[in-house]
């Protein structure tokens, strides 16, 4: 419990008093009766004894000041002030903040995990912070100076730490990874799905050799004709519809993903766009794609079907406003006409950006998606 | 009445008229309750014109009365309408605390009555208000389950959260900060947009410390930034725009990357919104600290009056600096 | 009530159809306060026991779109909205199908397709919430009308006034039961109001008020009927204290043993059971054997409600999280 010391009466018709020196340090220990601060009046100068044992954490009134018989000068705490205070910040005190002495090897949390995931000795660094603790900042330079003096070398084999393995992050898993999180981040993300009867494209495909992926980017480039809003981007100044339509394929490669684009790809057969695909994915596996070439697209389909995933929740590629997933096309039975057939089906997964469309475009989009698989006659389009 | 004119600025008070006419035309469920709304345009004139316009049974001037007509709001509600609640200030909001906590809080949880209520609190001090014209009551709400609150700092999020708050079928309470109200001003979409609830806003990118912060402290984070940036310290700031639902993902994010966070708001500091964030900081984010985590806040006291003494209770740009420096340097 | 008037204005069925429910009230409340001294049922337990006629009469005289903001002496009420017997009981067991499936218990039931606003334990706060319902039919111009009901005890509440007030200024469609049952929990009248019938309340709010005798189903409902019908052609609202006596303690296991014992007696004389017995067998609509048959029928439907209920699984604890909020539903 803080003791309160307040102005004393010095005498009868005394009003008020000034301090003329405090005789113990703020934060310093004073024992009960031991004099505490030196207090004058126009009549008289007198030593004020300390109301209690305690430490002096509180002053409230400083030294010249003159105030009024009665006025609470300090507070005497049964502890001593946490170290470092920083004087009421306001109306609040906030905590001290600086290592306790002896404390001064204590390393933060962040400190610690920056030095197992980059197998730093902390002991080797130094530290610049409050009272010369490590600070991240100082892991991060000790890192960086180090690896400057290392020869470029391919990504460093795992570390092993008793039961886990750390992988250590390649430019291309912090990019997507940056970019998924911040597309997430971004666009308000809903998906929708619908289902399509794929017989059509199947009897074409068999014939001529190709995967259903043309087919998709075919009726989405008509899709988009049709409702130019899903071709789009959100910017603040408003909404920016694109005139030409750039689909970007996304490619699984074997430690990441890309996306390159197949440009005016509603100009484009079923053929042309096989082959273009087919030569962007090859390139892309063999990392020969030129910068131009993953950028531009204003659509993006996702064949994640080909492993045999049913849906997807796919991620938009900003600055886009949506992305198509093309499931695995089954076999199915399904009812005709109130009858059962069996026909290969697939489930379409359209993420969108609500922020630019709603429910209702989107839905209306992917009618014509499925409207196109379904009743185009693909011969005319190879 | 303000309407939305192409390029032309609109203050946050301006918005939030904006908001209440739009809606109000585009959904006939929409109506108005509260204390001198209607004739007198409300006390601080966000609905003048509106009793011309929509008319008395759209525009209520109701009793003195806040329990009750905060009551009659949850029961218009519960029968499809969609309600709009002014408190004259949010000081009085405490009348209805029943209600609130009680009636909306749990009616859909027990018996899956959706209550599409929106009460609308001017609150926030830095006006003279003395004790009961300027408290943050927000703290006793988020506490409660059940109602969705949002705190916007701009213009934009004024209108947008409003009308968002408008189309939930959730209780909201939309605290609007009346320091604010003509002080803040931008050019907003004339089209139709809403700020979805739960999504927080950085303001102004930052490597060294995170402040995660709402309501007219943005403003006092913002300029703290200013100054500090002139010393080599760089703030990223937070606005949560939302409080319940709380998006936790931009805060811990912000508090990875730069390893220190400093939790800043108006309302008292004990059990308020900060204590609850710093704790979601050093659950979720302890890993990531380098440094612990400093709460700015107006102390455990009433709002005084006069003017030191409620220029030393209210977080300014000095607190944030003298706290920012300490920490940067910790 | 007068034969004469009961005659003219209630078709036989229709009297019959309140007996019913007054007696099936009553044995759905026997039985849960049985299960309760058996330990079976948990939490409190609070029943309408002599004050059947008050729901029963009000609920009567309700079209299907109108709407009830109960409190927790209106069991007949429910069960005239169609909560069924089984739902009560999974309610009271805390079971998964009950109305509020284990989120609440007792009689804090709650469900808007039936027109049923479930209510909170701080009373009066249902009459605000009434009046809002009240607001929104006059608004959408619906001829619907809203009932609601709270005892002495919650006419000292701040609520109670706010919405006798705001219905009053407003007009609202919403008709104001009282169930004056002479005690709140064991604070009688005198402690409670300085007034001698809570009607004069009404008064104060420029509003038609009326006391009718709360044990006699029928003097319920054609007051309820005429209140309902005067709110319904757009006059506002009207108050109605129901007299009667709280015959079983505030809660179950409350003994009462500060009600005196000649009030009980004088009471049980006027059980609404035997009052309407009486008025059935004076107007020939129907005999003892009848009277026998209904409480037949009233056990058969109060058994099986219990067997459906006991057969019903309890919720899982993570359910505790579900629910809090609705989702969106329109944008």
């Amino acid at each position: 419990m803080p003791t309160d010391v307040i102005m004393p009466q010095l005498g009868e018709s005394i009003a008020e008093g000034t301090i003329v020196k405090w005789l113990i340090p703020q934060g310093g220990h004073v024992e009960k009766d031991q004099p505490l601060l030196e207090v004058e009046t126009d009549k008289v100068s007198l030593e004020v004894p300390s109301p209690s044992t305690g430490y002096l954490n509180e002053v409230l009134v400083t030294e010249g000041q003159t105030v009024p018989v009665g006025t609470l000068l300090a507070r005497l705490e049964s502890d001593a002030a946490p170290r470092g205070v920083v004087t009421r910040v306001g109306g609040v005190v906030i905590r001290h903040m600086e290592p306790a002495p002896g404390e001064e090897d204590h390393y933060s949390p962040a400190v610690r995990q920056l030095a197992r995931e980059h197998d730093v000795d902390l002991a080797q660094v130094a530290g610049t912070g409050a009272g010369g603790r490590v600070t991240k900042k100082d892991v991060l330079d000790f890192v960086a100076k180090r690896s400057g003096m290392q020869t470029r070398a391919a990504p460093a084999a795992p570390v092993t730490v008793s039961a886990e393995e750390a992988l250590p992050l390649t430019p291309m898993r912090r990019t997507i990874a940056e970019r998924m999180v911040a597309s997430r981040r971004t666009s308000a993300h809903v998906t929708t799905f619908f289902e399509a009867d794929f017989s059509g494209p199947a009897k074409v495909r068999d014939a001529h050799g190709l995967t259903y992926l043309p087919f998709a980017i075919k009726a989405v480039t008509r899709a988009l004709r049709d409702l130019p809003i899903v071709n789009s981007s959100w910017t603040d100044q408003g909404i920016v519809i694109k005139k030409d339509i750039h689909i970007g394929i996304a490619v699984a490669l074997e430690d990441g993903l890309l996306v390159p684009v197949v440009r005016h790809a509603d100009r484009k057969g079923l053929q042309q766009l096989a082959k273009e695909v087919a030569d962007l994915a090859e390139r892309a596996r063999t990392k020969r794609l030129s910068p131009e070439e993953v950028q531009g697209g204003t659509f993006t389909v996702t064949n994640h079907g080909v492993m045999g995933s049913l849906f997807s929740t796919p991620i938009i590629s900003q600055p886009q406003i949506a992305i198509l997933g093309l499931g695995a096309v089954q076999k199915r039975a399904v009812v005709i006409h109130d009858a059962i057939g069996i026909r290969p089906m697939a489930y379409l997964s359209l993420s969108f950006d609500h922020r630019v469309i709603d429910g209702a475009t989107a839905d209306q989009f992917m009618s014509k998606v499925k409207g196109y698989l379904e009743q185009t006659n693909w011969e005319t389009d190879l | 009445m303000p309407t939305a004119t192409a390029g032309k600025e609109v203050t946050y008070l301006e918005a939030i008229s904006q908001a209440l006419d739009e809606e109000m035309t585009r959904d006939e469920r929409v109506f108005l309750m509260g204390e001198d709304i209607g004739t007198y345009g409300g006390a601080f004139k966000i609905t003048e014109g509106f009793l011309d316009k929509y008319g008395e049974w759209r525009v209520l001037d109701t009793p003195l009365a806040e329990s009750g007509f905060v009551g009659a709001g949850i029961g218009a509600a519960m029968m499809g309408m969609r309600p709009v609640v002014e408190m004259q200030f949010a000081d009085f909001i405490s009348c209805a605390f029943d209600q609130i906590t009680e009636v909306a809080g749990t009616a859909y949880y027990r018996f899956r009555s959706q209550v599409p209520l929106v009460i609308r609190a001017p609150y926030g001090g830095g006006v003279h208000g003395g004790p009961f014209h300027s408290e943050c009551p927000e703290g006793w709400f988020f506490h409660s389950p059940g109602l969705k609150i949002v705190v916007p700092a701009t213009a934009y999020d004024a209108k947008g959260l409003l009308k968002a708050a408008i189309r939930d079928p959730n209780p909201v309470i939309y605290f609007e900060h009346k320091f604010l109200y003509r002080r803040i001003k931008e050019v907003l979409p004339v089209e139709d947009y809403t700020v979805p609830l739960g999504v927080a806003a950085v303001r102004r990118e930052g490597t060294d410390i995170s402040v995660i912060t709402y309501g007219a402290m943005v403003y006092v984070a913002l300029e703290a930034a200013e100054q500090l940036a002139k010393e080599g310290i760089d703030l990223e700031v937070v606005d949560l725009r939302s409080l319940i639902p709380l998006d936790k993902q931009t805060v811990f994010a912000s508090v990875r990357k730069t390893s220190k966070a400093i939790v800043l708001h108006e309302d008292n500091k004990t059990g308020g919104v900060g204590a609850e964030i710093a704790a979601l900081l050093a659950e979720e984010c302890f890993d990531s600290l380098d440094g612990p985590i400093v709460r700015i806040a107006a102390p455990d006291t009433p709002i005084p009056f006069s003017a030191p003494l409620e220029e030393f209770y209210i977080p300014k740009t000095s607190d944030v600096v003298a706290a920012a420096r300490k920490l940067a340097a910790y | 009530m007068d034969l004469a008037t009961v005659a003219k204005e209630i078709k036989p069925a229709d009297l019959l159809q309140m007996y019913y429910y007054v007696r099936l009230t009553r044995t759905l409340e026997d039985r849960i306060t049985a299960l309760y001294r058996q330990g079976r049922i948990m939490g409190g337990v609070y029943t309408s026991n002599g004050m059947e006629a008050i729901s029963v009469g009000y609920a009567s005289a309700l079209e299907r779109d109108d709407v009830i903001a109960p409190y927790h002496r209106d069991m007949g009420a429910f069960l005239l909205r169609g909560i069924t017997p089984g739902e009560v009981f999974a309610q009271y067991l805390g079971k998964k199908t009950g109305p509020t499936r284990g989120k609440d218990g007792n009689v804090h039931l709650g469900d808007l397709k039936r027109g049923i606003i479930g209510f909170v334990s701080h009373l009066a706060d249902n009459l605000p919430v009434a009046t809002g319902a009240a607001l929104a039919f006059k608004l959408r111009d619906e001829s619907r009308v809203v009932v609601t009901n709270t005892g002495d005890g919650g006419t000292s509440r701040g609520d109670f006034h706010e919405a006798l007030n705001f219905a009053s200024v407003r007009k609202l469609p919403v008709v104001f039961f009282c169930n004056n049952n002479q005690y709140a929990y064991s604070t009688p009248l005198r402690y409670q109001m300085a007034i001698r019938d809570v009607v004069e309340r009404a008064k104060a709010y420029a509003m038609p008020g009326e006391i009718v005798d709360g044990n006699d189903v029928a003097a319920v409902y054609l007051a309820a009927k005429r209140a309902i019908a005067r709110a319904r052609a757009g006059e506002g609202p009207t108050f109605i204290e129901a007299k009667t006596m709280r015959m079983h303690g505030h809660s179950e296991h409350d003994a009462a043993k500060y009600v005196p014992r000649e009030l009980l007696e004088e009471w049980k004389k006027k059980d609404p059971i035997l009052k309407a017995e009486q008025i059935l067998t004076q107007l020939g609509y129907a005999d003892e054997a009848k009277f026998r048959e209904v409480q037949e029928r009233a056990k058969k439907e109060v058994e099986a409600g219990l067997a459906f209920a006991e057969q019903s699984p309890l919720p899982e604890g993570p359910e505790t999280l579900e629910g809090v909020f609705a989702e969106e539903r329109d944008l």
